[in-house]
């Protein structure tokens, strides 16, 4: 291997941190006061737990190599699922947690069967029980945000805080994303599911059930979509048919670039924490300057974009 | 080149230019030589054998001839003019047409679409004239014989239809020069009679054919020459009056000196570790039994296609028997999916092993374990991968296999293809498989690492596995099995066992199980 493609390849690998680290800088240069202090970043991670809970789930999916658009839409059904059923059916706080991750988990598990049973490319199958979620959203609510009578134990469950004054929702999201890099990185049903997105085939002869790991990463996908709603809808003390809709995008992008972080195009649950940091500071930086709102959607558009392509650099450089 | 015409040294008698002279054609892939140095000889209207066993290099040649594949050296002319083709358009241009065993159609469009397809079309006020098309086509059509309608959708047509297909859209495009790779592997008797006839009106027609084919008797019944290769190089050329069938066989065997080692005989069980009675799955496998002891390395010989991959992944799992029973170490034998295989005490390594065998980004460690899970985990209830545990099973089988590697985290990738396959095999040994098949074990391994994996495979064997070996390569099962089944089409023509297992007595059984059948 030539020292060019060496030096590509550690830039594939380092060009996400790099640039994490050079945000933070610039903006702690250009806004001493307001961006470096602890206050400020706890701030950013409150605000992104819920996206990197949701991409966390994501990142299963892309490992097992599917993708699963329905996770956005799915953390809005369960986002009003989980306040219907405290304020209408006056079911205890967490019954009704329970409940909806389990939904969540049988959204996915539907997910999958579509995907490995009826051979449906999950792009389209995914496309469409999102839509279909976004129907059943709007039919449980009538259309209509569940907003009065949110009991103020299901608001303390996003805005609380734990020890140390940290918010619930980092804790949730660290457990959440700590547990999946456990799961994937040192369990043996990990290396299974590695080894399914690397190569299914390899994985079929070695003696895998590929299907059943497939099914595995979209009813992961589909339980932390439901947390991540369940978390909204406390925040927002209401339940919203497109709460948590634009939360996909995001949550792609923090995929996508994760795969670029450290390993050459390789998807982990670690890199997705980098990924939608990035995206987190980049969204806090703007609005601390008070970059005009069409500058976040050109920023996230771009980011995206930015984060495939180094991830498809990183993989065609390790395969050479 | 020369463009005047030359004489026939045989004969005497002055002939025509030819369409197509290549001369000393080369190619390697990654310093293993394809083609070293072939030339070949194709005057219009001349149907033009070519033959020679599995890697014989034929498959090279005509990829350059079609633009797919750059040659390393040698010309090729065309009418007389040097060619530089690069570019499947180009050989179209020059009036080359290449028919393939898969047909290259667009399923959904219609016989006439796909006829036209990239052809430029009659217009009418901007839009394609379909009916000055069909005129136009309608002689080719009745002249070859389609009776499937234009307008129907390709798919669901048969496969001799396909062919005549593909021959007009040939014609179409005014080739001179069709080659025709296996024509009548996937044609009934009097199909491939009418297919064969169509040829011989095309050659009178003055368009030249090169019919690639391992049926001998076709070869021998159409062809006005025939080129033969043999490990890349230009084994023998015959001309209509000296060609005989054992000529043909000698050009293709060749007089390699056979260097079969004396295998010790191996020390067989009573009973058979897999019984193998009437197994089917149409068209690959057809109606095969056999048996495989422990302690014995029993080799899979016959032409590529001949039915030895699709037999072992039914053994495997990776597909479903139509019919026929299999038992293994006396208890029925009927996988549903590789994973069931695996579990009931079967390994596999297959043919592709960069596709189907390893995941090259990760280490070797990784892909050793992936067939190993339950061993490199602290336990049962506690199913956590022990970094310890799967480095010390990596360092155990590369030691064993001596696999030349910096470490077990090196990634695959980097490794030599004869390091590759020994991951590919190692992932096995651990789990001591009652029956492992290798499919094609030493495919593109150096020299060294094949003796190795060789040596490596008898001691499995030895050890109480019972293995099976496909190979497509002449010298490797001589060298490697106690005995060979040959097959061809689907079937299992010859047993081989002992001294008799000789890359002549192979070879000699892939082609005569093509008699048969014929």
């Amino acid at each position: 291997m030539n020292t060019y493609r060496t030096w590509l390849s550690l830039f594939a690998r380092y060009a996400t941190i790099i640039g994490l680290f050079a945000m933070i800088l610039t903006f702690s240069v250009l806004s001493p006061k307001a961006f470096p202090s602890f206050a400020n970043f706890t701030n950013v991670l409150n605000q992104t737990s819920l996206v990197m809970i949701l991409a966390g789930g994501l990142t299963l999916a892309v490992i097992v190599g599917e993708l699963d658009l329905s996770v956005g839409f799915g953390a809005s059904l369960h986002g009003i699922l989980v306040t219907g059923l405290i304020v209408h059916d006056k079911i205890p706080i967490p019954v009704a947690i329970l409940i909806v991750v389990a939904a969540g988990g049988l959204i996915g598990l539907v997910n999958g069967f579509i995907v490995t049973k009826m051979r449906v490319n999950s792009v389209i199958a995914t496309l469409g029980t999102g839509t279909i979620i976004t129907g059943l959203a709007f039919a449980y609510s009538a259309g209509v945000p569940i907003v009065a009578g949110v009991p103020e134990g299901f608001l303390q469950l996003s805005l609380g805080r734990w020890l140390w004054g940290i918010p619930n929702n980092i804790v949730v999201m660290g457990v959440v994303l700590g547990a999946l890099w456990v799961l994937v990185e040192k369990t043996a049903l990990g290396q299974e599911i590695q080894a399914v997105g690397g190569n299914a085939s390899a994985a079929r002869l070695a003696g895998i059930n590929v299907d059943r790991v497939k099914i595995l990463g979209f009813v992961i996908a589909g339980m932390c979509s439901a947390l991540t709603g369940i978390l909204l809808a406390s925040r927002l003390g209401s339940g919203t048919a497109s709460a948590a809709d634009s939360y996909l995008l995001t949550a792609f992008a923090a995929v996508f670039l994760g795969s670029a972080t450290l390993r050459d195009g390789e998807f982990h649950v670690f890199g997705t924490f980098i990924g939608a940091l990035i995206i987190a500071v980049g969204f806090n930086g703007l609005n601390i300057f008070g970059a005009p709102t069409f500058s976040q959607y050109v920023f996230q558009g771009a980011i995206l974009i930015v984060a495939v392509g180094l991830s498809s650099l990183g993989r065609m450089l390790a395969e050479k | 080149m020369n463009p005047a015409p030359t004489f026939n040294l045989q004969t005497g008698t002055q002939i025509a230019p030819p369409f197509l002279e290549a001369h000393a054609i080369a190619k390697s892939y990654g310093g293993v030589a394809a083609l070293k140095g072939v030339s070949l000889k194709i005057a219009p209207g001349q149907i033009h054998g070519l033959v020679g066993a599995n890697g014989a290099g034929k498959s090279t040649f005509i990829k350059i001839l079609a633009g797919l594949v750059r040659p390393d050296g040698g010309t090729i002319a065309v009418d007389g003019v040097d060619a530089d083709i690069h570019a499947p358009d180009q050989a179209t241009a020059l009036g080359m047409s290449f028919i393939h065993q898969e047909l290259a159609f667009v399923p959904g469009m219609t016989v006439l679409e796909n006829l036209m397809l990239g052809v430029p079309k009659p217009q009418r006020l901007g839009l394609i004239d379909w009916a000055a098309v069909e005129v136009s086509v309608a002689p080719l059509v009745t002249r070859l014989g389609i009776r499937s309608g234009l307008h129907a959708p390709v798919r669901g047509l048969s496969a001799a239809e396909n062919w005549l297909i593909s021959i007009c859209r040939a014609l179409v495009r005014k080739a001179r020069l069709i080659v025709m790779d296996e024509p009548t592997a996937s044609l009934s008797d009097a199909e491939a009679e009418r297919l064969l006839a169509i040829i011989r009106d095309l050659s009178a027609s003055g368009v030249a054919v090169l019919y690639v084919s391992h049926r001998l008797d076709e070869v021998l019944g159409i062809c006005d020459s025939v080129t033969v290769f043999r490990d890349g190089q230009l084994a023998a050329s015959f001309g209509r009056g000296d060609l005989t069938r054992d000529r043909l066989v000698t050009a293709i065997v060749g007089h390699a000196p056979e260097q079969t080692p004396a295998l010790t005989a191996p020390k067989l069980a009573d009973k058979p570790m897999l019984c193998v009675a009437n197994l089917c799955r149409l068209p690959a496998v057809r109606n095969v039994s056999f048996q495989v002891h422990s302690g014995e390395v029993l080799g899979l010989g016959g032409l590529v296609g001949a039915g030895r991959t699709e037999l072992a992944r039914l053994i495997f799992g990776a597909d479903r028997r139509d019919s026929g029973t299999m038992m293994l170490d006396g208890a029925a034998h009927d996988p549903r999916t590789p994973r069931q295989a695996v579990k009931a005490g079967v390994g596999y390594v297959p043919e592709e092993r960069r596709a189907d065998g390893l995941l090259l980004t990760k280490s070797i460690a990784f892909n050793l374990s992936l067939a190993n899970l339950d061993k490199v985990i602290f336990g049962p209830m506690l199913p956590f991968v022990s970094a310890k545990a799967r480095s010390s099973l990596a360092l155990e089988t590369i030691r064993a296999l001596s696999i030349k590697a910096t470490g077990p985290q090196q990634p695959v990738g980097r490794l030599s293809g004869g390091n590759q396959q020994k991951v590919v095999i190692g992932r096995w040994l651990n789990r001591r498989p009652k029956l492992l098949i290798l499919d094609e074990p030493t495919r593109g391994v150096d020299i060294g690492a094949r003796a190795e994996i060789h040596r490596l495979v008898r001691e499995m064997a030895r050890g109480g596995m019972a293995v099976i070996a496909i190979s497509s390569e002449p010298d490797e099962l001589p060298e490697l099995c106690d005995r060979v089944l040959v097959m061809a089409e689907g079937r299992i023509v010859k047993e081989l066992k002992g001294t008799d297992v000789t890359r002549k007595a192979i070879i000699g059984a892939s082609y005569s199980g093509t008699v048969q059948s014929a």
